[in-house]
Order: C-alpha cells, then sequence, then structure tokens
C-alpha cells in the first residue's frame, strides 16, 4: 500500500476509533477496580433485579468491577452501542445478538438471564379470548409489532391471522381505554401493574408459539472479550451472585430500583420479581448457575430463525462465537482487567 | 444565453452536491470499514430498496396519502386561524400563545395520547401530520395578514369596504407570498408529522406505511433498509414540497417578484 493512503487509514482508524470508542468503558478507580459501563436495554425492573443485588451487596467491587448501569428505554439500540465499543456490556434478546452479528457486528453473549421468552399478549379479562388461537381467529387489534419472530410463528401455526396489527407503543392507557384491544407486554410487568389498578386481564405467554429464545442476555463484543477476559469473568461471577441473592429477598434490590423508576411501585416490582422466577431459574440454571447457556438451545434458536426467515445461517460455532461463559464457581482472586 | 444551458445551470448543481454528498459517504463507508449495522454503503442501500420494492413501494404510497391530507388539513385550518388572528390584535394576543404551544409540544409524546383520542390507524397519523405542519401556516399567513400596505388600507376605507370584501380583495391576496411560504415548510413537516405518527398508530401488515417499515427494519438491525424507506420518505416530502412550490408559482407568477425567472 502507498505511504499516503497508509497514513490516511491510520488516522481515519483512529477518528473512527475516538468517535466509536470516546464515550465508553476502560480505566481504574483509585482502588484499581476496572470500570465498565452496562447498557440496559430498557428502564430499572425486576428484570436487571440481579444487576442492583450485585451493585447492593458489593459484589462488582468484590471482584474488582465498577459498574456504571446505564438505563434503557423505547428503541435505544442497546446492542449497536456495545458492538460499536461504546459500552463494555450490554442487555440484548438473543434473536438481536443473531441477527446483529449476521450484519457484521460480532456480539458474545456472557449471561442469559431469562431462560426463556417473557413475551406475552394480553386481553382484558372481559374479552371474549380465552387462548392464543381464539385471539388469532379474531378481527381484534393487537398492538404488537407484527415482525417478531413469535407474531410470524403463530400466523404459520393458525394459517394466516385476521388481526390487524398497529405498533407497539409503551403506554396502558390505549389498553385501557379500549376492551378490545390486545397488546404486547411482558408475562410480570404491564399485567402486574393493571392488576394492582384494578383491571383484570388474560395474558398468552408469547412461548407457546414454540418460539421461546434467550432473553434479557448480557452480551460484550468479541474484541472486549478477547481483550479482557478477567473482566467478561468477574461481571458473570458478580451477576451469578447478585441473582441468586435477588431470587432469594428481591427487597432491597427492588426499592433502589423504584427510586429509579417511580412509575413501577414497589409493589408491583415484589409481584413482578416473584411472577418472572420461572424464567430465571429452570432445571438447567440449577444443574449449572444462573444465566447459563447451551449450544442446543442457541442452535434451536438459530434454525427457528432460519425457518422464519430472520436468519441465513445457523452460526459455524455456537460456543466461543455467539455465547462464553466461564465455569461454575472458578477461584476467584482479583481477576479483573 | 441558450435555454438548454439556462436549464443545465439549474439542475447542475443540486446534482452535483447530491452527487458529492454520496460519494463521501461511500468513501466514508470504505475507508473507515464502517459495518453495515452502523452504516450501510450507498450501494447496498439501494439493493435492499429494491429487494423490498413493493413492500417500500406501498408504504411510500401510504405515507404520502396521510401526509398530504395531514397537510391539507393544516393548510385549511392554518390560513383561517392566522385570518381570524389577522383581524385583530386581542384575538392575536389571546391565542397566538395556544398556537405556539403546536410548535412546542414534542408529537412522539403526544401522539399515543391521540390513539387513545381517535384509537389506531390512518385519522391517528394524518392528526399528527396536521399538528406540526398547522404552525408555519398560522404564523405565514398571520404574518402576511399584518404586513399589508398601509396606502392600500386606506384606500378601502375610503371606499367603505366590509370586513368580507376587504378580506377576501385585500388581506388574502396581500398574504399569498406569506402562505405560500407557510406552505412550503409546511410539508417538509406534514412528512415528518406522518412518519412519527406512523410510529404510534398505524397499522402494520404488507402495505404498512414507511414509518412502519422503519421500526421493524430498525429492531431487526436492517439499516440498509432503514436507510431505504428514510429516503423514501425524503422523496415524498420532496414530492409535496415540489407540488406546494408549483401551486405557488403558479398562483404568483404574473404579479410577485418571487416567482419571476431566477437571476443569474
Amino acid at each position: 500500500m502507498h505511504w499516503s493512503s497508509s497514513i490516511l487509514r491510520a488516522a481515519a482508524t483512529s477518528v473512527a476509533a475516538s468517535l466509536l470508542l470516546g464515550c465508553g468503558d476502560g480505566g481504574t478507580t483509585a482502588d484499581g477496580r476496572t470500570k465498565v459501563a452496562v447498557q440496559l436495554n430498557w428502564v430499572p425492573e425486576p428484570e436487571f433485579g440481579g444487576f442492583w443485588q450485585a451493585e447492593l451487596d458489593g459484589e462488582f467491587a468484590k471482584v474488582g468491577l465498577d459498574v456504571q448501569l446505564i438505563s434503557g428505554g423505547p428503541g435505544v439500540p442497546a446492542a449497536q452501542l456495545v458492538a460499536s465499543g461504546k459500552a463494555a456490556f450490554g442487555v440484548v434478546s438473543g434473536p438481536e445478538l443473531l441477527s446483529i452479528n449476521e450484519q457484521g457486528a460480532s456480539l458474545v453473549a456472557i449471561f442469559a438471564t431469562y431462560q426463556g421468552d417473557p413475551t406475552a399478549i394480553m386481553v382484558h379479562e372481559s374479552s371474549p379470548w380465552r387462548t392464543l388461537a381464539e385471539l388469532w381467529a379474531s378481527d381484534a387489534t393487537l398492538a404488537c409489532e407484527s415482525s417478531l419472530p413469535f407474531v410470524i410463528m403463530l400466523n404459520r401455526t393458525h394459517g394466516g391471522s385476521r388481526l390487524k396489527f398497529v405498533g407497539h407503543s409503551t403506554g396502558l392507557a390505549d389498553f385501557v381505554n379500549d376492551p378490545r384491544l390486545a397488546k404486547q407486554c411482558f408475562v410480570f410487568a404491564e399485567p402486574v401493574t393493571l392488576e394492582l389498578q384494578g383491571i383484570r386481564t388474560r395474558v398468552f405467554p408469547a412461548r407457546e408459539s414454540g418460539f421461546d429464545p434467550y432473553t434479557a442476555v448480557v452480551v460484550t463484543s468479541r474484541r472486549y472479550l478477547d481483550e479482557n477476559p478477567g473482566t467478561c469473568r468477574a461481571m458473570v461471577l458478580a451477576l451469578r451472585r447478585g441473582w441468586v441473592r435477588y431470587l432469594e429477598d428481591p427487597a432491597a434490590a427492588n426499592a433502589a430500583m423504584t427510586k429509579l423508576n417511580p412509575a413501577m411501585s414497589l409493589e408491583a416490582m415484589n409481584l413482578a420479581a416473584e411472577k418472572q422466577r420461572f424464567l430465571v431459574e429452570d432445571e438447567t440454571t440449577r444443574a449449572h448457575a444462573v444465566g447459563w447457556m447451551t449450544s442446543d438451545r442457541w442452535r434451536t434458536l438459530a434454525e427457528q430463525m432460519i425457518s422464519l426467515e430472520k436468519l441465513k445461517a445457523v452460526p459455524s460455532t455456537l460456543e466461543g462465537d455467539v455465547f462464553w461463559q466461564p465455569p461454575v464457581a472458578p477461584p476467584l482472586g482479583g481477576d479483573a482487567g | 444565453m441558450s435555454r438548454w444551458r439556462t436549464r443545465l445551470l439549474v439542475i447542475a448543481p443540486p446534482v452535483a452536491v447530491i452527487a458529492a454528498t454520496l460519494l463521501a459517504w461511500w468513501l466514508v463507508v470504505r475507508i473507515f470499514e464502517v459495518p453495515a449495522y452502523l452504516l450501510p454503503a450507498p450501494g447496498a442501500v439501494l439493493d435492499a430498496a429494491w429487494s423490498d420494492r413493493e413492500r417500500l413501494g406501498w408504504g411510500a404510497v401510504s405515507t404520502a396519502i396521510s401526509a398530504t391530507s395531514g397537510f391539507a388539513v393544516a393548510a385549511v385550518v392554518g390560513v383561517t386561524i392566522g385570518s381570524v388572528l389577522g383581524l385583530s390584535r386581542f384575538l392575536e394576543r389571546g391565542f397566538y400563545p395556544l398556537t405556539l404551544l403546536l410548535q412546542m409540544v414534542p408529537l412522539i409524546a403526544l401522539a399515543p395520547i391521540i390513539v387513545v383520542w381517535l384509537g389506531y390507524g390512518t385519522p391517528a397519523v394524518i392528526t399528527s401530520a396536521a399538528i406540526v405542519a398547522v404552525f408555519p401556516v398560522i404564523a405565514n399567513t398571520l404574518g402576511g395578514m399584518r404586513s399589508i400596505d398601509r396606502e392600500l388600507e386606506e384606500v378601502f376605507t375610503l371606499a367603505r369596504a366590509g370586513a368580507a370584501s376587504r378580506w377576501w380583495r385585500l388581506r388574502l391576496p396581500a398574504a399569498i407570498p406569506s402562505i405560500v411560504t407557510g406552505l412550503r415548510i409546511a410539508a417538509g413537516l406534514a412528512v415528518i408529522g406522518a412518519i412519527v405518527g406512523e410510529f404510534v398508530s398505524a397499522y402494520a401488515g404488507p402495505r404498512a406505511p414507511l414509518g412502519m417499515v422503519i421500526v421493524a427494519a430498525m429492531r431487526d438491525f436492517r439499516t440498509d433498509l432503514m436507510f431505504g424507506a428514510i429516503g423514501l420518505a425524503a422523496i415524498v416530502g420532496f414530492l409535496l414540497f415540489g407540488i406546494v412550490n408549483l401551486g405557488g408559482w403558479l398562483l404568483l407568477r404574473r404579479w410577485h417578484a418571487s416567482a419571476r425567472e431566477p437571476s443569474r
């Protein structure tokens, strides 16, 4: 390569790197802990209970990390922020990880908070629909992203749909106001909030469609993992401990989260924490550790996404490329960084 | 100067700027090796748009209908309100701040409540487009009505013209250049308003409007398709702007300096 183009390339790369990596992680605190940011994909809710529990219990500090939990919200591009190096860690869904990797990113899952999909469709208890099949046979309006894999899967199962799909807004006013509106939700979030307001719902979990991916998955970039395996290991270990403690007693973390997200009351947080337990803990996590992932589950997800035309190919290597996790209970000893 | 050369001088500058922008975009992607999920190359955007041409085509038609309808509502309501406020300083002082509020309220925050009021579907999208587009029409109509030559006003007073005659024969014609300016601004804003409204209130499906296509493409990390849909939304805006421009030129060409041949 000609020297001038080499210089141009080097200058361009350094500008790009400073733009892409400018605001992010790195550095250490005065006591030597590694500073890292975790970009959440939603506001503080029990979905992230283990994160706040780890923070409250000093688990991050014990493994040498100084963690900044960055609250998310509608449309926060958590996957892109991690892929571009603006945050060391982020929370995305399993399908998001596979999709963005096929578009040229290189994210690696390190912890699957939910072993299944908490997405659901809720209808008013007074509505005539008692099953997903009945709802799918109706001409109701469904506030749900129609391109979601589980929706496509249900359309296939039920031979199409007469449902009218509209955008999924985050508020509940439209649902409260319209007894014939069905709405996408998380099984333990919106229905709980509505129940506490005296509005009773019937909830159909999306996993009934057969599409049941890992969700609330903590990811990092391939590059960050390769350069900082100790930090990634420390993050997973702290999250495991945080989640175990949160499952035992979520009260303190819920109190901390409700201060950051007053829209969800402490009572709703406590109820939601109880209702989400089955997604955090199952046979696999009991046999290994909270957040544990398997190649079979990732392969199933990739194959389902291919059949739904959401993915072109199953990644050649799953363990190591798509997900990485330290063994259970390794020795600690200040391995961050 | 020949007619062709004149036309070339009109067409060449924007074409050259667009070509240079596309080249710069392509070079940035190439040199920085920017991944497609962050910024796809122009060619990738065109490929994606062509592959999904049917979906994007229907989306553009749907968005164009909503934006044009919202623009039409904004034009009628804006000229009416601007005219009424132009009748009296008292009315203007009372109601103008309220109209200003339409400009200040973030539509993305208002859109969900519009759905609650009007339900999902096209009426809510048209309302969103109209809300965003109406203020420049009001402001420019009012400005036009307020900038009438005092001597012409006195002629109408001497002729003892009634309020209706004065509005129709003096105020409205005098305000037309300002109104056309307001409509030009409103044309672009109506498309923005329609897209934001579609994010929240449009129906999905194979003929979903561009706002829904953008949301779905974002969720699937199809940045190429998202850019294609955004580009198409811009084209819809340009077309609406062009139609308004043409209408304004036809209205003004015989008597107003702004519609005469541009100086070289």
